[in-house]
């Protein structure tokens, strides 16, 4: 049975990790991502859950490690200067081959950055969540309804990879309210803990080890699996959503809170007149290559990166598709400046026109 | 038909609050609704504004450069967001607080002195539900009964003369706003 709510995509993440079976949640606060924290506090208690504010980032990221081990559904969330904090613990999770969600609600950086919105992440999220040369699949949802449907899966990635999975979102999505479905509780029982878990399960007793040490030659050989994994991921897993690409002559590329305001502009162009469709990552990592690679270039006259950062961020896994088969350009606003649908709109349009130079 | 507002003021004035009321009631009609808030890291007295659209259709961009309707209550707010205002929109200030002139003579001014009012209610604190009883009253964005449906909703905990404050407030901006109904 589903449910209508009116939530804050933060609200929206809590409750759907919470309906997937989440049962423990440690973090530590930042803006914009409270409400996820403050909503686990009294949510986890109720369907006997437990709720840790850690004494820091890496206390909290480290207390996700253990329960994972255990086969807990466990996430830790925070922004941008706490998921740097959280980096050693992401590599560690990576390693010990454990399942976790988490959950970066961005904001503008570097350093202590804005605690206003901003899409600054990007990099950090696919390319390096944290040191060894690791990936998480990364699902950047662009509304509050989208958020709960990734996150409800989310450990049904996580666990079939062993490997935690990144959800980015912006400040913006993670604070704006509105209509939510929820879906229905997962209920869980013994006989759903991962065979690999550290705990007591049908009488036996603890079995198997947990360990983020390796030595070689182990460690090549788990490097190398990994890397069949991300393989596959790019084969089974893309996410992506595409607008009006049939007759495109302009083809804007956009994620997140970015891909709303985008569109929006998009339908305006449309209806003047312009063909000019979209590509929208949903899964950041695997990036939907195939979608940006295949497009027809001999009608495709240009790529329009638009992010809520300065400098684009996505703007190198583009061009890696379109291998100077067009110009690329970009638009964006950044350190906590937003994206506005008149802004956007000018923006395209001077492309469209001729007014910009890609740069 | 999509309709946007922006409520802006100081922390403490019942911004967000408005807002988030406005949407919900919306909701309830079966509309499309989104709440944005935007605030600096100070909570009472620090800058508030929250951008709140309305949508017979499902809402694609949440972020409007300019708005139909710019709610300002106090002249900082007013100052940072006139030019935000559509031409044709509606501008509602709190005169109790809004002294600074208006150089605006392409919108629909609507000047009233929501604190004051408030107060001879019995309750500075209603001042924001009288500029939402005025909204609705020149625009009939939402129905009066659904909005007083919220307002039992979010002060059902509360004991009962605060509901009926609020429900005083209601009438007292809704008769205010049809004086004004284009």
């Amino acid at each position: 049975m589903s449910e209508k709510r009116f939530m804050k995509g933060n609200e929206a993440i809590a409750e759907a990790a919470v309906r997937a079976g989440c049962r423990f949640f440690a973090g530590y606060p930042i803006t914009p991502q409270n409400e996820i924290p403050e909503y686990l506090s009294w949510r986890l208690p109720e369907v006997g859950g437990a709720y840790v504010q850690g004494e820091s980032e890496i206390a909290s990221v480290n207390m996700v490690y253990g329960a994972a081990a255990m086969g807990t559904r466990s996430m830790t969330s925070s922004s941008g200067p706490g998921i740097s904090l959280k980096a050693e613990g992401i590599s560690y999770l990576a390693s010990a081959m454990l399942p976790a969600l988490i959950v970066n609600i961005s904001r503008g950086g570097p350093g202590l950055g804005s605690i206003q919105p901003a899409q600054s992440d990007y990099l950090q999220a696919t390319k390096a969540l944290g040191h060894g040369g690791f990936h998480a699949m990364v699902f950047a949802p662009n509304s509050a309804q989208e958020a709960v449907n990734v996150v409800y899966n989310a450990w049904d990635y996580a666990e079939r990879d062993r490997n935690p999975v990144l959800v980015l979102m912006d400040g913006c999505l993670g604070n704006i309210m509105e209509e939510v479905e929820l879906p229905p509780m997962k209920e869980l029982s013994d006989e759903d803990l991962p065979e690999w878990s550290l705990t007591r399960r049908n009488g036996r007793d603890y079995q198997g080890n947990i360990t983020p040490i390796y030595t070689e030659p182990i460690l090549e050989g788990i490097n190398a699996m990994a890397g069949e994994m991300y393989k596959a991921w790019e084969e089974e897993d893309v996410q992506v959503e595409t607008y009006e690409l049939d007759d495109a002559e302009y083809v804007v590329v956009a994620y997140g809170i970015a891909s709303r305001v985008a569109k929006e502009a998009i339908m305006e162009l449309r209806a003047e007149g312009y063909k000019i469709g979209m590509i929208r990552p949903i899964t950041l990592f695997p990036f939907p290559k195939k979608t940006i690679h295949d497009l027809d270039y001999s009608r495709v006259k240009g790529i329009i990166d638009i992010e809520m950062t300065i400098p684009a961020q996505m703007r190198e896994d583009i061009e890696l598709q379109v291998a100077e088969r067009c110009p690329v350009y970009e638009y964006g606003r950044s350190g906590g400046c937003l994206l506005d649908d008149e802004g956007v709109y000018d923006a395209i349009k001077d492309i469209l026109t001729g007014g910009a130079d890609n740069g | 038909m999509k309709t946007s507002f922006v409520f802006s003021g100081s922390g403490g004035q019942g911004i967000m609050s408005a807002g988030i009321t406005l949407a919900q009631t919306a909701m309830r009609m079966g509309k499309h609704a989104t709440y944005l808030p935007e605030y600096g890291p100070q909570q009472r007295g620090g800058s508030a504004k929250c951008t709140v659209v309305i949508s017979d259709e499902p809402i694609i961009s949440p972020l409007p450069r300019r708005c139909d309707n710019l709610i300002a209550m106090n002249n900082l707010a007013f100052r940072r967001f006139e030019e935000d205002l559509k031409p044709g929109g509606i501008l509602l200030t709190n005169a109790s607080l809004v002294t600074d002139e208006v150089n605006r003579d392409d919108v629909t001014v609507i000047a009233a002195a929501v604190d004051d009012l408030a107060l001879e209610l019995g309750n500075a604190k209603a001042a924001n539900i009288i500029l939402l009883g005025i909204l609705i009253g020149a625009t009939d964005i939402v129905s009066k009964e659904a909005f007083a449906q919220s307002l039992e909703e979010k002060f059902k905990s509360k004991a009962p003369e605060v509901l009926a404050l609020n429900l005083a407030a209601l009438d007292k901006g809704i008769a205010i706003g049809q004086q004004h109904k284009a």
